[in-house]
């Protein structure tokens, strides 16, 4: 997977450079050559790691890790599925967004407004939510057709504070500040959600069906026209690609990903208000998924792992950890341009690099 | 037949005019050559022609259709490709990536009147990259990324391929190259529209050259007629020498 000359890197891009060359000569292999894909290593090293993430993830609340650790694994889950969206559209499309909570929101408004307005429950809320966010989306993607870069990103963040203030003044419709009450999800199949754990499992089970999404997209025809787009757009026209058609899809496809995420945090927190879809919010997202990285498919999770999980462990107060996403983001954004996980795919190549240098080419060859 | 026809194209950015009442048919099975002056609306034709900005006035009819203010990518997906004057590629993407994805596009247009390539791969070869999919095109050298721009632009089945200025840039071993390649199209079933300012590179391919000066068309027949004729030689030398 090629991460380096991501856009955020411009002359630091360099570093990058000096970093993957230090990480050995895997970089002349031919195994190297499928750059742009997310399949760099062997197809076995796949599947293990994906199985021993899920199995550790799966085995979380049976360590009797707590009420509060568990909450927090909650978060991380179902805004992970968030960053799996806004990984696709930032990582292959290279379309930023810093007001992705907005769509969040939506999700979670759509599923809220129908259990307080309706009765309905959250299955059905579920595909009204991921529907309805994937239409947000593609309306607000519409802007990026005819403005690019940064005043894109201007017009998101925009979007994001219209919300806000929309919500706010939503009167009973949106239950202005106060926000709305959600009900539970009760029992399905013998199964009580009410249960955190399963709750957990629950929101596990979307993770992982978002993680299979987004990495059997950047592996299709699709993904690669996409990446197409984000290298080259007036190519990319000249050979026949209906750019406006394809940016907005990746609009939408963001779009139902984050609605999914919005009705699981709606039913988690039992409680949704405006503030939780502003500004800050929308800055954490585009911030968990720059330091994780967008292009590399465990990069989302680690993102959303990092950001949530270090003032827990580390003990930080709200203001120290902000000081600390700035200047992890400064480090990362300098040192480490495709993310943390494209730092740790670099350091994983080193080592199989290195080990094959000292057992010779039998010992670890993928 | 002419395959593409230009009745009348006229195309003005403000006050000024690149192009001015141009008329030209282009044949599918031949090569055409466009030359003239720098400013003479050489790539502003190209690019009137395959919708990057809608003509002023005038048509332009593709096969029997009226494709005047299409869309870029629709008119591509007529088989009207066309390459740019800046080698360009998906520089992130492998060589082979690159080709893949025009090549999706061109099969997604069904068959063309070219030559149905069995693979990637064959296309590479082709052009003389044998062996560099895997290469990251932004990586590449400018001779390679030369031809993977046409590799691009073929693997897009072009029905008509307008190349402007390949030789831009090129060795004269580059150019040479390349000339062996581009002659080689039409018996493949594409039709070829060059730009290029390279003469002796345009002499040894094209069939015929259009000369272009101020927007308008100053000489239009077989190269040796063309270069003899005084507007011509007036354009290129200034005057009577």
């Amino acid at each position: 997977m090629e991460y380096r000359e991501l856009e955020m890197s411009t002359p630091n891009g360099e570093l990058g450079k000096s970093a993957q060359s230090a990480a050995g000569k895997t970089s002349k292999t031919p195994n190297q050559g499928q750059k742009g894909r997310l399949a760099t290593h062997g197809r076995l090293e796949q599947i293990i790691v994906a199985v021993v993430i899920v199995v550790a993830m799966a085995a979380l609340p049976s360590l009797h890790i707590g009420y509060r650790f568990l909450s927090i694994a909650i978060t991380t889950g179902y805004t992970a599925i968030a960053l799996y969206g806004l990984g696709l559209q930032f990582g292959q499309a290279g379309i930023m967004s810093v007001g992705h909570a907005a769509m969040i929101g939506i999700g979670a408004y759509v599923a809220a407004m129908l259990f307080v307005h309706f009765g309905v429950g959250f299955w059905v809320a579920l595909p009204a939510s991921i529907i309805v966010a994937a239409i947000a989306g593609g309306l607000v993607g519409l802007p990026s057709l005819r403005v690019a870069g940064q005043h894109y990103i201007i017009i998101t963040f925009c979007f994001c504070a219209l919300l806000v203030v929309c919500l706010t003044n939503g009167g009973s419709l949106t239950g202005a500040a106060t926000g709305l009450d959600v009900g539970s999800i009760g029992s399905v199949f013998g199964i009580n959600f009410d249960k955190l754990a399963n709750y957990y499992y629950l929101v596990l089970v979307a993770l992982a069906l978002s993680l299979a999404i987004f990495y059997a997209i950047a592996n299709s025809s699709y993904g690669r026209t996409l990446r197409a787009i984000r290298e080259n757009e007036q190519l990319a026209r000249a050979i026949g690609v209906n750019i406006d058609l394809q940016k907005i899809s990746v609009f939408m496809v963001s779009g139902a990903f984050a609605g999914a995420a919005g009705i699981l945090q709606a039913y988690y927190l039992r409680h949704i208000s405006p503030t939780l879809y502003g500004a800050f919010p929308s800055l954490y997202l585009a911030l968990m998924v720059m330091l994780g990285g967008a292009r590399l498919i465990y990069g989302p999770l680690i993102g959303a792992i990092i950001v949530n999980f270090l003032p827990e462990v580390m003990n930080l107060n709200p203001v120290d950890s902000r000081i600390a996403y700035g200047v992890a983001l400064l480090i990362v954004i300098l040192l480490l341009p495709g993310g943390v996980s494209a730092g740790l795919l670099d350091i994983y190549r080193w080592l199989t690099a290195r080990s094959r240098a000292l057992f010779g080419k039998a010992g670890l060859a993928p | 037949m002419a395959a593409l026809e230009i009745t009348g194209l006229r195309k003005a950015f403000g006050g000024v005019v690149a192009l001015d009442g141009v008329d030209l048919s282009i044949p599918g099975d031949k090569i055409t050559g466009v030359i003239g002056p720098n400013g003479s609306g050489k790539t502003t034709l190209f690019n009137v022609i395959t919708g990057v900005f809608p003509p002023t006035s005038g048509r332009i009819e593709w096969q029997g259709e009226d494709i005047t203010g299409m869309r870029s990518h629709q008119i591509a997906r007529k088989g009207l490709i066309r390459t740019f004057q800046q080698a360009m590629s998906f520089p992130g993407l492998t060589v082979l990536e690159n080709v893949r994805v025009a090549m999706e596009r061109g099969e997604r247009r069904g068959a063309g009147a070219g030559p149905r390539w069995p693979s990637a791969e064959a296309i590479l070869d082709f052009v003389g990259l044998a062996g560099r999919g895997q290469e990251e095109a932004g990586s590449m050298p400018f001779g390679n990324l030369r031809r993977l721009g046409v590799a691009v632009a073929l693997a897009a089945n072009p029905v008509l391929l307008l190349l402007d200025e390949p030789a831009a840039g090129l060795s004269d071993n580059e150019a040479n190259t390349l000339t062996e390649l581009i002659i080689k199209l039409p018996q493949m079933g594409i039709g070829v529209c060059l730009i290029d300012h390279h003469m002796t590179f345009m002499t040894a391919l094209c069939t015929r050259l259009v000369v272009l000066d101020f927007g308008t068309k100053i000489a239009d027949g077989a190269p040796a007629g063309v270069l003899k004729d005084p507007k011509v030689t007036e354009v290129y030398l200034g005057g009577e020498l």
